[in-house]
């Protein structure tokens, strides 16, 4: 008996050789070396490039992302022999999972704030790195400067800013006029916001406003506002915690907690705004499409303000949306995906990203070009409070180091405890400021 | 002369014995070989699919690693145990996942046995009726399953907090996933009424087993209802409960993880994660694969010595009826 025991023992482990040897063999091949130099596109041999992105996952942006990709396949891509295949991405995971499966991952659709641990961890490269100099600079003219400092890590651009917009406060003209409010002339303050809530409650009975507690980018917008700080300039040490930080996320929670303020994850917001049920919804112009949509269909006047202040100090937004990571493994791979780039971050592509998703023109020319976007943005003015942030807009912290991620749910974590807990705000943010600092160092 | 023939006579003989010694060792072997060539497919398979992943997960759990392909594994020793064992949110994972556990419980064992038994004394129409009404929230896709629950507990537009504000029990409305307080409780009510009806089926199909006679005996010898169900049914289920509580005990964390990934990724705040899907985000969204295969060992020790002493407790005390 024991014999067998032990044979049986010799074969499995025999087996698991068999596996294990089996199975080496798939993670052979290799991040290839940055290549500055562009090779030659074929029209008869297409080069095929995946792009992944969470705008072609959501039912208000996708529309218009597959028109982007469409467009460009139907015109340059088979003029010059480029195949782009889009790969939604609703939670930005698929895209680290692939890479870490050895798949070919040309271009991501990325967020800001884990842009430095993506290019440390996954092999993203440089846009200097990857395309030749004259090519990149010619492009980047007409693009606001603003928007391109924001990919750029110790100097080198790691995205180009490609769906961007700034906060908004999205407004139910309806329930304004119901609450006896007009409109057009918005609050400005968080005091005014907090009056006109209350107010828009007690007239109406519906929740006057809505900022979900974990969209964690409209957070340090608040935080920057009250002359707080998130991260100091040299990325080194997490600074969230300080008094005028403290001061911004009390006054949120005062908000939160004294019925000013409509309770709910950010899908269940927006829900309860498209539903005709909110009077005033801070999120991203991104929302733009569905609200309109969501307004004509539900008899109401869509109307929209810019990022409040605090009192006499000037309101600081910051910017919501994505850049292109790219990481093209071979000459004629970097030639491929940079007709791509060129593309989409080109008049037309902002002309679609704008006029269909909802995102700025980050080319800003356009709003005043006749042949571009100058008809939307006069039919759509809640445009110009978004291009008008734009010109005082700042970055949202990018986290350093490998462990962005982790920080990044550490600090939204924070906040929503503050908000929503009855835990004290300056103890709350203190305790993961410590954290994160811990993990820088 | 005799030596040649010898010579000539012996190998003749020798031959004929080596041939049959290697006849009979051959077939010897082929007879001691068999067994081992029938388990090969499954023992490939095994080593393929659980003892190679186990083992890599081992030597991953000593390394620094993002999973890029290309890129070096960095030893670091017990820094990823060290790690984990000071982070915050894993702590606190750990307690949901005794909560989930512990809460599963009478959705896996306590009310199946009831519905079983109830709708055992059924006639077989309505016994099939309600038996078909408990399974079908097992067989229905969690994703969809979420989105209906979602809408149920909306904070403004959900029929949920719409009647509590109507009846009067709220005066504000509830966000049950965005509320700490809340947001576990709803993933477990979830996971629960998807789990109700496989231990009602399993339990319906153990009680089919019983011997009717004992309860004419025990009918006769006075007993009511429910001290048949109590001496005789439970008794007689016993192996059956004792599966159903190390299936419910292992794998209540699992059955969690779709709802938590969907419903609140773990939040608010951590406060409805639990040890699984933390592990997924150490690998898969904090692309660090030695953390998560560290906690992954952890567990894997903790829940081998669950699993080995509810087979202790499965011998003891389960009663087989033979």
């Amino acid at each position: 008996m024991k014999r067998i025991a032990k044979r049986t023992m010799t074969l499995v482990s025999l087996g698991a050789m068999i596996g294990l040897s089996a199975c080496g063999g798939a993670s052979g091949d290799n991040v290839s070396a940055t290549q500055a130099e562009m090779g030659t596109l074929d029209p008869a041999n297409p080069i095929t490039v995946a792009f992944y992105s969470y705008s072609l996952a959501y039912p208000t942006m996708k529309p218009g992302m597959e028109q982007l990709i469409k467009e460009f396949n139907e015109t340059i891509g088979k003029e010059k022999g480029v195949i782009v295949e889009g790969v939604p991405d609703a939670t930005m995971q698929q895209y680290k999972a692939d890479i870490s499966a050895g798949k070919a991952v040309d271009i991501v659709q990325h967020p800001f704030g884990t842009l430095d641990s993506s290019r440390i961890s996954l092999g993203f490269k440089a846009y200097e790195d990857t395309f030749p100099q004259e090519e990149l600079e010619r492009h980047l003219e007409g693009i606001s400067p603003n928007a391109l400092e924001l990919g750029k890590i110790d100097g080198k651009m790691y995205g180009l800013a490609f769906t961007f917009s700034t906060p908004i406060v999205f407004i139910n003209g309806k329930l304004f006029k119901e609450a006896g409010l007009n409109p057009e002339q918005p609050p400005e303050t968080w005091e005014e916001i907090k009056a006109a809530s209350l107010q828009i409650k007690e007239k109406t009975g519906k929740d006057g406003f809505g900022l979900a507690p974990s969209n964690g980018w409209i957070t340090e917008g608040l935080i920057l506002s009250n002359g707080g700080q998130v991260l100091s300039d040299d990325r080194k040490e997490a600074r969230f915690a300080g008094p005028e930080s403290t001061e911004a996320i009390s006054m949120w929670k005062d908000l939160y907690q004294n019925g000013a303020s409509a309770v709910g994850t950010e899908a269940e917001l927006s829900e309860q705004f498209m539903a005709g049920n909110l009077g005033m919804y801070a999120s991203s112009t991104a929302l733009h499409s569905g609200a309109k949509q969501a307004a004509d269909a539900g008899g109401w006047k869509l109307y929209g303000a810019g990022m409040p202040r605090f009192a006499d100090q000037e309101a600081v937004p910051v910017n919501s949306g994505s850049v292109l990571a790219v990481r093209p493994d071979s000459s004629n791979k970097n030639a491929a995906v940079w007709e791509f780039i060129k593309f989409v971050t080109g008049d037309r592509g902002y002309t679609i990203i704008t006029s269909q998703v909802g995102y700025l023109p980050l080319r800003t020319g356009l709003a005043d070009d006749p042949n571009g976007l100058k008809d939307f943005v006069e039919q759509n003015p809640l445009y110009k409070i978004n291009l008008e942030q734009l010109k005082k807009i700042k970055p949202v912290a990018i986290w350093p180091g490998d462990n962005a991620t982790e920080i990044a749910t550490l600090f939204t974590d924070a906040i929503v405890k503050a908000i929503t807990s009855e835990d004290d705000v300056a103890d709350t943010l203190t305790k993961a400021q410590d954290a994160i600092n811990g993990m820088i160092q | 002369m005799s030596k040649t023939m010898e010579e000539l006579y012996s190998p003749l003989v020798k031959g004929k014995q080596k041939a049959a010694a290697r006849n009979w060792n051959s077939s010897k072997l082929w007879r001691k070989l068999k067994p081992y060539l029938y388990l090969l497919p499954a023992a490939i398979l095994l080593g393929i699919w659980m003892y190679k992943p186990l083992i890599h997960t081992f030597y991953l759990a000593f390394h620094k690693w993002s999973m890029v392909p290309g890129t070096d594994k960095l030893f670091v020793g017990f820094d990823n145990f060290t790690r984990l064992l000071q982070n915050e949110a894993f702590a606190g994972a750990i307690g949901n996942t005794v909560f989930y556990t512990l809460g599963l419980l009478p959705f896996s064992i306590a009310i199946p046995l009831v519905l079983a038994v109830v709708t055992n004394q059924m006639n077989p129409r309505m016994k099939n009726f309600y038996r078909a009404l408990f399974f079908i929230p097992m067989i229905l896709a969690p994703v969809s399953v979420s989105a209906i629950w979602r809408w149920l507990f909306h904070p403004s537009n959900g029929i949920v907090n719409h009647l509590l504000l109507k009846l009067g029990f709220v005066q504000e409305q509830i966000a049950f996933f965005s509320d700490a307080s809340w947001a576990k409780w709803i993933i477990l009510l979830i996971t629960g009424w998807k789990m109700l009806g496989f231990s009602t089926i399993m339990f319906a199909a153990a009680l089919t087993g019983i011997n009717r006679e004992y309860y004419e005996a025990g009918a006769i010898d006075g007993a009511g209802s429910f001290r048949q169900f109590l001496y005789i049914t439970v008794p007689l289920m016993s192996p059956m409960i004792l599966f159903m509580l190390t299936m419910s005990l292992l794998f209540s964390s699992q059955w969690t993880f779709a709802y938590i990934d969907i419903l609140t990724t773990g939040g608010p705040y951590g406060t409805s994660t639990n040890i699984y899907y933390e592990m997924y985000r150490f690998a898969f969204s904090n692309l660090n694969v030695g953390v998560s295969s560290a906690a992954a060992m952890l567990f894997f020790v903790l829940f081998g010595l669950i699993a080995l002493s509810l087979n202790a407790v499965s011998r003891r005390f389960a009663f087989y009826d033979n």
